[in-house]
């Protein structure tokens, strides 16, 4: 069988774990740059507060409900989601991290009554040694684990396993709750007649390719307990690495939005020699704001393709080579909203063929470089080291007013005990 | 012995031969200090509540969550809003928070009142630098 692990309300239940004060109040965390509301209590949903609610409205009902609002603390969410997958790692050797708050674990097990036990299991030891709740949902495929979790966390106890016979659970299902199926395609599979799981489950699979697409069939095989979606092929290795972030106020001048793209190239560069991944093309892009004066344009966003030569992982290298095409998609009077960077990669840093006439002694030192930076940054601190074009000063980072400390990652900000 | 008949490469690669077949990893104080890394957390002592224990204020406390609270363990819990490090004292269901410094008393549990375990302190490491320094 295959359970789907999820953390519940993952990210306030973090918050929770280190501040026990914010236990049985209603808590809102905020989305990147305190946009929406991303995560709530049990006791912000009993008030009507939908996920996406944004923070400018929700300010108006914090003094009448005592809401507590929390930025998104990036740093702490990864680290206990971490350790999540890491508890999990003890209960089977197959664990597949599906988001950062949800895993799939394979274990070999059938009976439903076997599942619960070890469902149980699982749930007491990652709330015992990290803190955070999580509800606990099994069934033969991912599919119907996805709808065995959901049912499972409106299940006292949290742990759920989908009967042998699912039919009567499928059919109380609308079709546009399956995992797989958008919101675009939940019309279309209800105009002939499949309105339900079960409907989806028991309908022809060639039909279903024909008329939609294989996907769409494969979710019906599913549906029925065979399993169709292999976690191998529906997420091939890392061959792209992307980093971007809203500005915390729109952004004008071009050394701003450079520095900002340096930073960012920067960070996905770290990410990609970690992984021992060389990019062969970077993408760059920016939005920016529409604007009213003195004559209505639409908002949008550049983007730049810039492809490499030679394969780099080295940030200084990245940071030359994009330079002039972000310079070329500049436009003076606009208003920016957001950078990013995606970095595209083929080979292994050991699979990379050599081009015989290139001068690689020069990439060779930048490599060495950029692998001296991400240790000293690894051993004293984000951050401690950088490359001068990410600028010094960065008042266009982030906005993230409510934010809790780095519980877990920073030295200077590890929980006071008296 | 002549430089022709030992180049001094060859004393090398000798020396280096032997030592692979007996290496090891050098030690790590990670290894010593945390059993169980998904369940440990570091936490810093601020008050002089545990003095008598050897925990002094700005000393660095390894805790780990996966362990159960036994009478007589040092525990961190969560008490009226705030994190408390004492001795956990459980006689005969009556619990009891107990510091190491005779100047304070110790937290006692009511009745139905829950401890609020954050986990068990297995490790104090206190430096000899200057207090509240980390690096």
């Amino acid at each position: 069988m295959i359970g789907l692990v999820d953390g519940n309300n993952f990210f306030v239940s973090c918050e929770r774990v280190f501040d026990p004060s914010l236990e049985g109040k209603p808590v809102a965390v905020l989305s990147n740059n305190d946009g929406c509301v991303i995560s709530r209590s049990y006791e912000l949903k009993a008030l009507d507060v939908p996920m996406g609610m944004p923070w400018f409205q929700l300010r108006k009902l914090v003094d009448r409900h005592g809401i507590v609002v929390r930025s998104s603390n990036y740093e702490l969410y990864g680290d206990l989601s971490r350790r999540v997958i890491a508890v999990l790692r003890e209960f089977s050797d197959r664990v597949e991290q599906y988001s950062i708050d949800e895993a799939f674990v394979h274990a070999a097990i059938s009976d439903p009554e076997e599942c619960l036990r070890f469902g149980r299991e699982v749930r007491k030891a990652v709330l015992e040694w990290v803190g955070v709740p999580c509800g606990v949902g099994f069934a033969p495929t991912k599919t119907l684990a996805k709808i065995a979790n959901h049912i499972g966390k409106k299940t006292p106890g949290g742990v759920y396993a989908l009967p042998a016979d699912p039919s009567p659970v499928l059919e109380r299902i609308p079709v546009g709750e399956v995992w797989g199926v958008g919101r675009r395609l939940a019309p279309q599979l209800e105009a002939i007649g499949l309105r339900t799981a079960r409907d989806l489950a028991e309908a022809d699979e060639d039909e279903l390719a024909r008329r939609f697409s294989v996907v769409v069939a494969r979710t019906a095989s599913e549906l029925r307990g065979v399993p169709a979606v292999d976690g191998a092929a529906a997420e091939p290795a890392q061959r792209s690495i992307a980093c971007s972030r809203s500005f915390g106020r729109p952004v004008t001048e071009f050394e701003e939005l450079r520095q900002s793209v340096a930073l960012y190239l920067a960070e996905a560069a770290e990410k990609l020699r970690s992984e021992r991944l060389k990019a062969t093309s970077a993408t760059v892009y920016c939005q920016f704001y529409p604007e009213y004066e003195p004559t209505r344009r639409e908002g949008g966003a550049d983007s730049v393709l810039v492809p490499f030569e030679r394969p780099t992982s080295s940030t200084p290298e990245l940071v030359k080579r994009t330079a002039p095409f972000l310079e070329a998609i500049f436009r003076r009077g606009r208003r920016y909203k957001k950078t990013g960077v995606i970095l595209s990669c083929l080979d292994g840093d050991d699979g990379e063929q050599a081009d015989l006439f290139a001068d690689t002694r020069k990439e060779e030192r930048a490599d060495r470089l950029s692998a001296a930076m991400d240790r000293i940054n690894g051993r004293f601190g984000k951050g401690t080291l950088f490359s001068p074009a990410q600028g010094i000063e960065k008042p266009w980072r982030m906005k993230r007013s409510f934010l809790s400390p780095a519980w877990t990652t920073n030295w200077d900000e590890i929980p006071e005990v008296r | 012995m002549s430089d022709s008949a030992f180049p001094e490469e060859a004393h090398v690669s000798g020396f280096s031969a032997t030592a692979d077949r007996f290496s090891e990893a050098p030690l790590d104080l990670n290894e010593l200090l945390v059993r169980k890394p998904a369940a440990t957390f570091f936490v810093r002592a601020s008050g002089e509540a545990m003095t008598g224990a050897g925990i002094l204020p700005g000393d660095i406390l390894v805790v780990d969550r996966s362990l159960p609270a036994r009478s007589g363990a040092i525990v961190v819990a969560w008490v009226d809003g705030e994190f408390l490090v004492r001795t956990y004292r459980d006689e005969g269901g009556e619990i009891r928070l107990e510091p190491a410094n005779p100047a304070l008393s110790p937290v006692r549990l009511s009745d139905g009142e829950e401890l609020r375990l954050f986990g068990v302190v297995t490790a104090c490491v206190h430096r000899f630098a200057k207090p509240g320094s980390t690096t």
